[in-house]
């Protein structure tokens, strides 16, 4: 195998870190949350506090269950995208079968989305309920090889549990939108009441800090990490299918494209094979350095 | 104190140990399920073969050379009794099949045949399927080897008994990249 020569990788470690990740994710949302009901409890009226917290308490465990349990069908939903035919798209499937041979992992269930862009994303909680979504662009450019490529890099994210690390990404920026969003209103409500003293004062500054640095910290968090993950998918999609050639054809297609994209949100951009807002290359790494590190595998 | 110190080392080396049985174990059955996947596409194309020959016997019946080679080939296929002899069996399939599908190529009305088109493309499918299970069971065997022969998968590999595995002859064919030439 080619790849020994180049940067090695360890798959395996990568899951781990992937999964540990995740879970301290999940811990700091529980966490934040609670802390909030705290902070409302005192804010508002001390004598409601055991109240408070528990709604704090059920209201976090239902966001992250919830989140958990249906991140697949969020995001499917969220870009419009519709379950593929099996006997229409009969290519898509058996490419996805290949692949899930090659890297041993469960058939993902196969989503068209309505796009003239070419792009790909996957999502899920783990292998066992991953969904592998493409563009109906994807399916029309590209050709065979270049479209398994592109497979194979989502099978990459699925297998890499990279799918779960993003799901409580988005998670996280969910929950942060809603912090914000609570502070952002308690100062309105705060307005009427002027026998406020100082722990008030005091909560009140540090929401208010909270509320318009937090979306920005998360956002640079981000951007950070999907890169690296890029390239990683990358890789995994060479070791599935030993053809850096299909990957580099689609990326190159990718680069002459001038698609505009209006359907996507930008929390779920990070989710996507290549970033759909061209005009700010952020989420994704520049595809010719992408280009560059396969031509060398 | 000390105690709960002792106790917890205790538990960490036995967990030590019980994740390092599990992994031998998760390794060893990838390599017999990969190996299994492979004999499942196989056992499938073996079967799609009679459709064709039907098929192209419809339209070419003065074919027999090429026809004979091909039910041989499966009959091969279908008589091998291990793996290692169905995947070399599958090769001459392989050929035999790819004179077929030239063949094709002089009469218009097998090449329009949806059924033909139908069976030559899913032969195609489960050719590529075969092709990356051998990849996934050659993947299987090195992470296995992998696991067996570096520290500190080695002290556990001699502890449990377990023991390099060995390459059964259907290493994948590495697939070159396609070279375009432009004249």
């Amino acid at each position: 195998m080619k790849m020994d020569s180049t940067r090695r990788i360890n798959f395996d470690d990568q899951i781990s870190r992937n999964k540990l990740k995740s879970f301290f994710l999940m811990v700091i949302v529980f966490t934040v949350l609670v802390i909030l009901g705290y902070v409302i409890s005192f804010a508002f009226d001390p004598g409601y506090f055991f109240v408070i917290m528990i709604i704090a308490i059920i209201f976090s465990v239902g966001y992250i269950l919830i989140s958990y349990y249906n991140s697949d069908k969020i995001a499917i939903a969220s870009v419009g995208a519709k379950e593929a035919d099996k006997l229409k798209y009969r290519e898509f499937y058996d490419l996805v079968e290949g692949l899930t041979i090659a890297s041993g992992l469960p058939m993902p269930k196969l989503y068209i989305m309505p796009s003239r862009q070419i792009n790909a994303f996957a999502s899920g909680r783990d292998p066992k309920h991953a969904v592998v979504c493409v563009t109906e662009g994807a399916l029309e450019k590209l050709d065979k090889k270049e479209l398994e490529g592109v497979l194979a890099h989502e099978l990459g994210h699925v297998s890499s549990y990279d799918i779960r690390y993003m799901t409580f990404v988005a998670v996280m920026v969910g929950m942060i939108s809603i912090v914000s969003e609570i502070f952002l209103r308690s100062l309105w409500f705060r307005g009427n009441d002027r026998e406020n003293n100082q722990g008030n004062a005091i909560f009140l500054i540090i929401g208010i800090i909270l509320a318009v640095l937090a979306p920005i910290i998360v956002y640079f968090v981000q951007l950070a990490i999907s890169r690296k993950r890029e390239f990683n998918a990358d890789a995994s999609a060479v070791k599935f299918t030993r053809y850096p050639p299909g990957l580099i054809g689609a990326l190159k297609k990718i680069k002459k494209e001038t698609e505009p994209e209006k359907k996507v949100s930008k929390a779920v951009a990070p989710l996507f094979f290549s970033n759909p807002f061209k005009d700010i290359g952020s989420t994704h790494p520049d595809i010719d350095k992408r280009i560059q590190v396969l031509e060398k595998m | 104190m000390i105690e709960w110190i002792i106790l917890g080392i205790i538990v960490l080396v036995v967990l030590v140990f019980f994740t390092y049985f599990n992994r031998f174990a998760v390794l060893g059955n990838r390599i017999d399920n990969s190996l299994s996947q492979i004999d499942v596409q196989l056992k499938r194309r073996a079967d799609l073969i009679p459709n064709l020959i039907e098929t192209v016997k419809g339209y070419a019946k003065h074919e027999t050379a090429a026809i004979k080679t091909v039910t041989e080939a499966r009959k091969a296929l279908v008589a091998a009794e291990n793996v290692e002899k169905k995947v070399k069996a599958n090769e001459k399939l392989e050929s035999a099949l790819k004179s077929i599908f030239a063949i094709a190529e002089n009469y218009p009305n097998l090449k329009a045949n949806e059924n033909f088109l139908e069976l030559q493309r899913e032969l195609t499918t489960t050719e590529d399927k075969i092709s990356y299970a051998r990849q996934y069971y050659n993947d299987s065997i090195l992470s296995y080897n992998t696991l067996c022969t570096t520290m500190p998968g080695l002290f556990f590999a001699n502890l449990y008994g377990k023991k390099k595995r060995e390459y059964l002859q259907i290493a994948a064919k590495e697939r070159e990249p396609v070279k375009v030439k432009f004249d």
